[in-house]
């Protein structure tokens, strides 16, 4: 295979002007109605333009809407959209265009299905005129200006009759945003043109292509050879080996996303009837506590994330300032198995003969740990937490399982423990909304997105609390007070929150801008900055490269080859005496 | 053994005893052909340094050099007077992780092949003896799962249960039987034409007492040729199976080495250290077992042997 690819680098040769991107992950869909992948909501991101999206610094900034004020009461917004922005068929882009956007998310549930939150507490969405639009809600809402939502042509969509089941590849597929998706190819390539009309103006460069790779040691391999220009979502040994590269330039940014280990505390649905088959010993929280206490996020950090990565504490990132939180010396749970075991064994879980506890109703304590079976974080990890509960007196035994096993799994509430991992957004309502008792499913386990099955009044209250306070320190107070619940309650221990590692090739683009500008992330930023502005430079002549790692792929290969020689002998020998008989 | 050779000075007493007389001369023989074919001793000799170091590794080596939280290393530390093989991506050491990888490997390979081959037998035999529907019905259930690529039969089944060495076993074992099935019926086949079992018939032996006393001793010859032969293969769906992830998470063994090692990025990291030994622990072991297996079964099948006097 290697060979192979060697050969197709040297076949693409391509001019300057297109930035190639490496991706592993599939698109789940092109409606941006439906889409929740990463990968597919990016690619909503670039097609088309939101009412506001986020600056650099992750603050809202004008979108579609030029400025937007709001009533005393914080009840009606009243948007202006931009004159002269053009959808890329060459209508103007108006208010009207917003009224159908909201409104099919209103009064269709299937369009409600990737974004439906933001318009939960919407009364009407109006337009006066072509310019302006008026959007009244029940309560107070504080995401109004960090709607993620895609704004799409009526003239377009009106005539769509199944939201559902609409693919949305008519190519060029009509669009606001800076680039305009122009050919599709499921798990092969995905190909947009810059929007010659976008208000912004134009990208620098003519097109943006992303090539789908198995996994991260391809893409890696892909932007060594200069197959591609920009990758992300590495492995730390992936980005430790592109140091060495003179082209290439490696990001390491702080990241949205974290890991958690969520602790099943009694799976029920939205009315409280428990669901699934949950250890009844992880309802106590002495239990959920000494768990906690038994994991060394140090070790996490250290040892799988390659030192990528910083502890976790509170449940929102370090990169979104005041609204993280971090315990008070005093408070902090530290890594200390011996406390743990003391803490077990005063709660009334004594260890057996064999070493595992047994609970007061006399079940061994042991658990269960899900994960995503090929995430090398899940993998990693899940051996570490077995090893660290077993000192404790936990038997853990570990189900890595395919991403689809995985969901109906944890919606199922079938599950003890749970590696699980999320990112955040500028604004923390989203993220915050998983853990609320409102978010647990219907008995039909559909009709919610919750995270950890938590159900706290306490918490709940400071929720509501939080998402109709404006004022922005009263806020982030009440967010951080929600973490701490969340933290002693312990229905899930905050693992670390990730780096995002990438890297891209100098000799072929530059000018990247990051999002936060300093030290942020080029791809999945939340917004659309990072290809926006990328520049090509003047071709050069592509380096040689490492050849380290095509060695290592030929070894492969023969050491492949050879194994299949011995099968194929076996096989052989098998198959002629068969046929002699 | 070497007295075998010999004639008994005495003559044996009861039937018993000639019987395990003659038995005995039949092994010696079958063992002095064997050992004239080296590739098959090589072989031999190299499988049992492996297992015998794969069984003594609870005595040799520190279980504790496998937990990833007392992993005694650096994380991807190359080649070296303390790391003879280097470490892996948590800093544990490849050689002692190769070690222990050869027992789960093994393991497996064997169960899941006695397995396959114990389905294949009692098929293959009553599928031959008793004719008829039975025959039919046994040759269509073979003919289906024949017709199944197994390696994806195998990656559902091993999807749908519960991940563990048991799935993995049964996985490999429950889509590899249908060749054995066929080679053990056509041998029953000939072996129920010849007239000592008319004769056994016509003085009342029953189905039991034909398949168990004439049938089976006559087939498993090849039966065992055969299941040297698969063992091979089980070792590399086994490998297959793990490299893939749907082995046992918690185990180590060759196939989720290289599993783990392509997962952590050891191919971009030039880590040649932790790809190579467990790749060529496979290509060892399924070489050795495939050299066994084609020696005895030049000792063995007696068409085989035919035709290698002839050459």
């Amino acid at each position: 295979m290697a060979p192979g690819v060697a050969l197709q680098a040297a076949a693409q040769q391509a001019g300057g002007t297109t930035l190639r991107v490496a991706i592993t992950q599939q698109i789940d869909t092109l409606n941006p109605f439906i889409a929740i992948f990463q990968s597919s909501t990016e690619l909503g991101r670039l097609m088309y333009e939101f009412l506001t999206t986020f600056d650099t610094h992750n603050q809202p900034t004008p979108g579609l809407a030029e400025k937007w004020e709001t009533s005393a009461d914080k009840l009606t917004w009243t948007y202006t959209i931009r004159q002269g922005a053009k959808w890329s068929d060459g209508q103007p882009i108006t208010a009207k265009d917003v009224v159908f956007t909201y409104n099919l998310m209103m009064t269709n549930a299937d369009a409600a299905t990737a974004n439906g939150n933001f318009v939960a507490n919407f009364e009407s969405v109006t337009a006066p005129d072509e310019h302006t639009v008026v959007i009244k809600t029940k309560v107070p809402v504080t995401t109004m200006t960090a709607m993620e939502v895609p704004i799409v042509p009526e003239h377009v969509w009106a005539s769509v009759s199944d939201i559902a089941t609409y693919a949305n590849d008519t190519t060029p597929v009509v669009g606001s945003g800076p680039f305009v998706l122009t050919e599709y190819k499921a798990n092969e390539y995905i190909k947009l043109k810059a929007n010659k009309d976008y208000w912004r103006g134009p990208a620098k460069y003519d097109e943006l292509q992303f090539v789908y790779y198995k996994n991260a040691d391809a893409a890696v391999q892909a932007l060594q050879k200069g197959e591609v220009d920009l990758v992300n979502r590495l492995a730390p040994a992936q980005f430790d080996s592109l140091k060495n590269d003179p082209n290439i330039v490696p990001n390491q940014a702080k990241g949205r996303r974290f890991n958690e280990l969520l602790i099943n505390p009694g799976a029920a649905t939205k009315d409280g009837q428990p669901i699934g088959d949950g250890h009844p010993a992880l309802k106590d929280v002495r239990v959920r506590q000494a768990i906690a206490k038994a994991i060394d996020v140090t070790t996490i950090v250290n040892k799988v994330m390659g030192g990528y990565a910083e502890p976790a504490t509170g449940l929102i990132p370090t990169m979104w300032g005041d609204y993280h939180w971090q315990p008070a010396a005093g408070q902090e749970r530290k890594f200390d198995p011996a406390a743990a075991n003391a803490d077990l064994d005063a709660a009334g879980y004594p260890k057996g003969a064999d070493g595992t506890r047994v609970g007061p109703d006399g079940r061994a304590l042991t658990l269960r740990l899900l994960g995503h079976s090929g995430r090398a974080f899940d993998e990693q990890t899940a051996e570490y937490v077995k090893r660290w509960l077993s000192d404790i007196g936990i038997g853990v035994e570990v189900q890595l399982v395919s991403d689809n096993q995985f969901n109906e799994t944890s919606t199922a509430g079938n599950f003890d423990l749970q590696v699980s991992t999320w990112g955040s957004n500028p604004d923390p309502d989203y993220i915050l909304s998983l853990h609320t008792c409102a978010q647990r499913p219907n008995p039909d386990g559909k009709g919610g997105t919750t995270d950890s099955f938590f159900c706290d009044a306490e918490y709940d209250a400071l929720y509501a609390q939080q998402s109709a306070e404006f004022d922005r320190t009263k806020r982030a107070e009440l967010v951080r007070k929600m973490q701490q619940r969340l933290y002693e309650q312990a229905p899930l221990v905050m693992l670390d929150y990730d780096n995002a590692l990438e890297g891209y090739r100098k000799d072929r683009f530059d000018g990247f801008q990051k999002q936060p500008a300093q030290d942020g992330v080029i791809m999945a930023q939340s917004s659309y900055w990072g290809y926006y502005s990328a520049t090509p430079v003047a071709a050069t002549s592509a380096g040689a490269g490492s050849s380290t790692g095509l060695v290592i792929g030929v070894v492969v290969v023969v050491v492949v080859v050879l194994a299949g020689g011995g099968l194929l002998v076996a096989r052989r020998r098998g198959s002629t005496a068969d046929e002699r008989e | 053994m070497t007295t075998t050779q010999n004639p008994p000075s005495t003559p044996p007493r009861t039937a018993t005893a000639l019987v395990w007389a003659r038995r005995r001369a039949a092994a010696a023989r079958v063992w002095r052909q064997f050992a004239t074919d080296r590739g098959g001793v090589a072989g031999l000799v190299v499988l049992g340094v492996i297992v015998l170091l794969a069984v003594l590794a609870p005595a040799l080596t520190d279980q504790t050099g496998l937990d990833v939280t007392r992993a005694p290393g650096a994380p991807w530390q190359a080649p070296s007077g303390e790391f003879w093989l280097g470490t892996d991506h948590t800093g544990r050491s490849v050689l002692l992780l190769t070690w222990w990888g050869a027992q789960v490997s093994l393991l497996v390979g064997l169960a899941a092949t006695l397995l396959s081959v114990g389905i294949g037998t009692v098929v293959g035999v009553c599928a031959a003896h008793f004719g008829g529907w039975v025959s039919s019905v046994l040759l269509r259930v073979t003919d289906f799962f024949l017709v199944l690529p197994s390696l994806v039969l195998a990656l559902v089944l091993s999807t749908v249960l519960p991940q563990g060495l048991g799935t993995i076993i049964l996985a490999i074992g429950v889509t590899s039987w249908p060749s054995t099935a066929r080679l053990v019926r056509a041998q029953t086949l000939t072996v129920e034409a010849r007239p000592y079992i008319e004769r056994s018939r016509a003085l009342g032996g029953g189905h039991g007492h034909v398949i168990g006393k004439h049938v089976l001793p006559a087939v498993l010859p090849l039966v065992f040729v055969n299941t040297t032969l698969t063992v091979a293969s089980a070792i590399i769906a086994e490998s297959t199976l793990s490299f893939l992830g749907l082995g046992d998470p918690t185990r180590v063994s060759w196939g989720s080495m290289l599993h783990s090692a392509s997962l952590h990025g050891a191919v971009s990291k030039g880590a040649w250290w932790y790809l190579l030994p467990p790749g060529l622990g496979i290509v060892v072991v399924v070489l050795a077992f495939t050299l066994c297996g084609r020696a005895l079964e030049t000792v063995l099948n007696p068409r085989l042997a035919h035709s290698a006097g002839e050459r």
